[in-house]
């Protein structure tokens, strides 16, 4: 029992691989990894796709269904499957938080023909990445069954207010699911509430999920490696363009400040998050935090759903962070080097000199400053601002002007 | 789109057209002018019959007086449905973009069966009895009784159709199954005799083989069609066994019990119809003296495609006096079914030619060959002057009578062969008379000579050389056409030994070998774990397939691939096997995963398309070789080698290799389908194998995915293979 790891497997006993076979010649006759060309091509195209002035839905339910089946013992991905997707997992729960501030995650694991939810519906990064994290322990066993789970993760989506865009994702090991019924009505239900469902299969394409996913307008991918992988979950990051029978509303929402009671000694409070909390840590007895405008509750951090009266509690920064989902920085130009070898020699971001190995540079089409192709990835994943157009006056100016309030 | 197409301008109504589909046209082009055969093989999905319908249209509308009229004849109605489709897109298309439709009329015949709209005789199941039905409905002197005594029942839509549609001319366009239906309901007219009726003025008629091969039906539907035509076969990989079989007749001991039955009724009748009306035997008399005139008078300006079951000299003679008076006949009928009777009871397998089973008949029961000729043709005039309308009720004698006059006619090409038990149960006396055609450029020839062009095309036609050579023709075109495809969405590989390096093959030397057969399930269970979906298997034979799930039953085999997929056995029952096929999409719809394990030759080999997730993999286990030890294929093979000069082996393994392309071709249906095909069989990896299979399979069978060991093959799926789907879907998503 104790030799269940069977991760630890030498060199010798995995399955002989032709790695010579493996190595292949692109269009150009060069040796080059084809994969990482898939990606870097696939990447671009969805860039290119993306512009400005769609609607997207800002408040995010997202239930991520994790297989948790025989089949992610597998070892196609190092060290395991399961080991590979939680780690991947971790970094993907704290950027989606990062990026979508007010929007909130369920974790639900399928496994033995049941599903399972680990993590309820809520805001807090930190919970959901110690439920993954948690994980590990669980060893993988029978198999998946994609309509318990989905049916799980539908029971709670159903009761969110109209306004609020539903998701779920699903990352499929498996080749099979093992369902109690009829696994299409389920689809048509899911349809039906208008819940986006998207699966990351991480062996093959399976039907009945390539089906779910063209049925509620999901994205289904295949990974190729673990950096497509990867890639492939970093793209569910971004807010998916709401859909049509999505009501607009207003809602209220509360900007505490982060307080320090003073005057005479500070009695010691817990604030909410912490309060039903045994775990030692964070439940410490202090004076300040944030205090919610309607009922005075109190919270060590934001941003987070009040547990007494039930308002949205953010803070303006975060707000500010969700909205450049709705004003990305436009696509810039490609533009090929050799034409432009003359007249320029460095990359307007990073300063460096460009060389034999650029093939294409980059321009920006409103201050049009010249980019290599690694900085203009990172202005468009992380920066959503054009340091071209920042740093000139009268661009930034008019940029502003442009903005068209969010809807 | 409009292209050129060698100087023709074609309408095409899609806005692609894939390479193949042009040169595929490029060559029947060539064809049409040179006014030959042609021979085309193009893989399964690739737009085969838009790019046939819409050159030979256009060939039509440019050379109005060379080509007149296209046959297209398909195997199944679902596939004739799609080609109407096809039609119907295409005319729309003409209609856009030049305002008019063609003035064509295209429709399709079929059987009573589907083309019925008779409130009661529609709800038949059966074709026979639909047929017989409608006989008793609309023969003429059902029709002519009606006439003074109206309580006889007769057919409202035939009366409609008989008083007004014949003046009529259909409207140009399409008609379907259902257009042709809607149309007799509103007019009050038979589909069937409109369709029957015109076909001889339609510009293109889309049926079934069997209106132009079958010698019994091409007599009656196909006789008027002008020598302008150009007739089309598709999925005509099966093309020489369609022809053998509709010439071949197989007795039995029921047959030959319900046909004493048959002939004690007709007895009974003609006595009956002397008391009463002995005027019309005697009409019918003095009409067989001066012979099958009419007949023959049809023939002489050769409208009439000639019926190989009757000769021309049986038109020019009288029918001989022996069978002429109706008790004579009657009591000749009975002699002859009485010596097929003492031939059935034998001990020992007998063969012979026609001409010592003639010899044979002459000596025993004193029957000589020319009345024989006549037999069908006299059973039939009896028949009708006796008026009796179920025609079903005779079918067993009316074969015995087609046995009659083949036997007689024909001298060579043929064999009879007596077996007094089936090879499986030896103990079991079941005998059977085989009168089995050899050679299937008989029934085909007459189809050749008529028709200035015929195309024979399909997905799986590899080798093309043996098509010409066992038809009998020389085709003007013979070409095959590979998929070009923007990725590669095929994987064959030839798995020739298991994990222990021991061979693999359905050899019957090693079939019962128990490592071989842990081997094909090793192979099974690794696929069934890597494969999404549905994978389907085929062996060799029930009896191999039995014995094989028997053995894997005990190795545990099937627990093991039961945990990733469910199973599902095609069996010799055919409701079973729909049952177990409609489970099986089910499960690979919801995504449970299936295997389906079937056999070539079977019902799911030939009719069943397993396309995108049905059929991601295919295995063959093992080369399907034909049962060798059938008799009648013994005979055949010594008829080919004789006459043709094709080697036993060359016939054999040519057939072998055709049933295996075309089970492994089932999985690909087109070019955004994917699939894996895996040739379990050490033999296939041999040359004279590799290189029969079709020209688009063999072009990705690289030399690294020959003889490869089950881990190799589960190796190469997971790393190059899965990579190769999944890049497949990736570049999808584009």
């Amino acid at each position: 029992m104790a030799e269940e790891e069977e991760g630890k497997e030498y060199r010798w006993e995995t399955g002989y691989e032709k790695t010579w076979e493996a190595i292949q010649e692109d269009d150009e006759g060069l040796l080059e990894g084809s994969v990482a060309e898939i990606i870097q091509r696939a990447k671009r195209k969805r860039q290119a796709e993306r512009h400005g002035n769609t609607r997207l839905g800002m408040m995010r339910h997202l239930f991520l269904v994790i297989d948790n089946s025989d089949c992610m013992s597998n070892q196609d991905l190092k060290p395991t499957r399961q080991l590979c997707t939680i780690k991947l997992l971790e970094g993907f729960i704290d950027e989606f938080f990062d990026q979508n501030p007010i929007s909130q995650m369920g974790i639900i694991i399928t496994k033995s023909k049941r599903a399972e939810k680990i993590s309820e519906l809520a805001g807090n990064p930190r919970k959901h990445i110690k439920a993954v994290q948690q994980l590990t322990q669980v060893a993988c066993s029978g198999e998946p069954s994609l309509q318990n789970a989905l049916e799980l993760a539908l029971r709670s989506l159903r009761m969110l207010p109209s306004h609020a865009s539903r998701e779920i994702l699903i990352l499929m090991g498996s080749l099979t699911t093992c369902d109690p019924g009829d696994i299409s009505v389920t689809v048509q239900n899911l349809k039906a509430q208008g819940v986006r469902c998207s699966v990351i299969a991480l062996a093959a394409e399976v039907h009945i999920c390539h089906k779910l996913c063209r049925e509620t307008g999901g994205l289904f991918g295949v990974i190729l490696d673990d950096c497509h992988f990867r890639d492939q979950l970093f793209q569910h990051i971004d807010p998916p363009p709401a859909a049509t029978f999505l009501d607009s509303s207003l809602i209220k929402m509360g900007f505490p400040h982060h307080l320090m009671q003073e005057g005479k000694e500070a009695s010691l409070t817990m604030c909410m998050c912490h309060v039903d909390s045994t775990d030692g840590e964070g439940g410490r007895l202090n004076s300040g935090g944030y205090f919610c405008p309607q009922c005075c509750s109190k919270y060590c951090e934001l941003p987070v759903e009040c547990k007494a009266c039930g308002l949205t509690l953010v803070s303006a920064p975060h707000l500010a962070r969700s909205y450049h989902h709705l004003f990305p920085v436009d696509n810039f130009k490609e533009l090929e080097f050799r034409d432009m070898q003359d007249k320029i020699e460095l990359c307007f971001a990073c300063q460096k000199r460009f060389g034999e190995h650029d093939k294409h540079v980059y321009e920006c089409g409103t201050c049009s400053r010249i980019f290599c192709l690694e900085c203009d990835m990172f202005i468009h994943d992380l920066l959503h601002t054009c340091p071209g157009c920042a740093t000139n006056h009268s661009t930034s100016q008019s940029m502003s002007n442009d903005s068209v309030p969010p809807r | 789109m409009k292209l050129s197409v060698d100087g023709l301008l074609v309408y095409f109504p899609y806005d692609y057209i894939y390479p193949e589909q042009y040169a595929y046209m490029l060559e029947l082009k060539k064809g049409l002018d040179a006014k030959g055969h042609c021979l085309l093989e193009m893989p399964s999905g690739t737009g085969k019959t838009v790019s046939l319908l819409s050159l030979i249209v256009a060939y039509m509308i440019a050379n109005p007086l060379s080509v007149t009229k296209l046959i297209y004849c398909s195997r199944t109605v679902p596939e004739i449905e799609k080609v109407l489709e096809e039609l119907k897109k295409l005319m729309t298309y003409y209609e856009k973009e030049r305002g008019q439709a063609p003035k064509m009329v295209g429709l399709v015949l079929s059987s009573r069966k589907n083309m019925c709209i008779h409130p009661q005789v529609s709800k038949e199941r059966d074709g026979k009895i639909v047929d017989g039905r409608c006989h008793s409905l609309t023969a003429s002197y059902v029709r002519e009784r009606h006439n003074y005594d109206d309580s006889i029942p007769i057919c409202s839509f035939y009366e409609g159709f008989d008083i007004e549609g014949r003046e009529v001319q259909l409207e140009p366009g399409v008609y379907s199954l259902d257009d042709l239906k809607e149309y007799g309901q509103e007019r009050n007219w038979c589909p069937y005799f409109l369709a029957r009726y015109t076909i001889l003025h339609a510009n293109i008629v889309v049926y079934s083989y069997h209106y132009l091969l079958d010698p019994k039906i091409a007599d009656v539907v196909s006789k008027e069609l002008s020598r302008s035509s150009v007739v089309v076969f598709d999925e005509a990989h099966n093309i020489d066994n369609v022809c053998i079989d509709s010439m071949s007749v197989k007795i039995n001991r029921r047959i030959i019990d319900r046909s004493t039955a048959n002939i004690q009724l007709l007895e009974q009748t003609v006595n009956e119809m002397k008391e009463d009306d002995a005027k019309k035997l005697k009409e019918e008399y003095q009409r067989l003296v001066e012979g099958l005139r009419d007949a023959s008078v049809a023939r002489e300006t050769d409208v009439v495609l000639s019926n190989p079951v009757l000769p021309d000299e049986v038109l020019k003679e009288a029918v001989p006096g022996s069978i002429r008076t109706a008790e004579h006949f009657v009591g000749f009928l009975k002699r002859f079914v009485e010596y097929l009777k003492t031939r059935l009871r034998v001990q020992h397998v007998v063969l012979e030619s026609p001409a010592s089973f003639l010899k044979d008949v002459y000596q025993k029961v004193c029957i000589e060959r020319k009345p024989l000729r006549f037999c069908h043709e006299r059973l039939a005039s009896l028949l009708r002057t006796l008026e009796i309308a179920d025609l079903t009720d005779f079918s067993p004698l009316i074969l015995i009578t087609h046995l009659a006059t083949l036997v007689s006619t024909y001298t060579k090409g043929f064999t009879i062969i007596v077996e007094p038990f089936d090879d499986k149960t030896p103990t079991v006396s079941n005998p059977i008379l085989h009168f089995s055609c050899l050679d299937s450029s008989i029934a085909i020839k007459p189809v050749f000579d008529r028709f200035q062009t015929v195309v024979i095309t399909s997905g799986t036609l590899s080798p093309l050389d043996m098509y010409p050579k066992i038809l009998d023709f020389h085709p003007v075109i013979m070409s095959s056409f590979t998929m070009t495809l923007a990725r590669p969405c095929l994987l064959p590989m030839i798995v020739s030994k298991g994990n222990d390096q021991v061979a693999i093959s359905s050899r019957f030397e090693t079939r019962e070998d128990v490592a071989v057969v842990r081997n094909y399930g090793q192979l099974l269970v690794e696929i069934a774990t890597i494969v999404p979906d549905g994978v389907v298997c085929f062996f060799t034979s029930y009896l191999y397939l039995e014995s094989v799930v028997a053995s894997w039953y005990d190795q545990g085999v099937v627990d093991s691939l039961q945990r990733n997929k469910l199973l599902f056995i095609e069996t010799q029952d055919a409701a079973e096997t729909s049952l177990a096929l409609l489970n099986y999409i089910r499960a690979c719809e919801s995504g449970r995963g299936a295997v389906l394990l079937s056999v070539a030759r079977g019902k799911v080999s030939e009719g069943v398309d397993f396309d995108h997730h049905l059929g991601r993999a295919v295995l063959m286990f093992g080369i399907p070789y034909v049962y060798t030890q059938s008799r009648i294929l013994r005979a055949r093979l010594e008829y080919l080698r004789d006459q043709f000069q094709i080697r036993e082996n060359d016939f054999l393994t040519f057939d072998a290799m055709r049933h295996a392309a075309q089970c492994v071709g089932r999985a690909i249906r087109g070019k955004t389908d994917y699939g894996i095909m895996i040739f379990a069989d050490k033999r296939f990896s041999r040359a004279d194998k590799r290189n029969k299979l079709p020209k688009w399979i063999q072009e990705h069978l690289k030399d690294s995915l020959c003889n490869l060991s089950t881990e190799e093959a589960v190796q190469v799926n997971k790393t190059r293979i899965f990579i190769f789907i999944k890049v497949l879907l990736v570049s999808d998503q584009k």
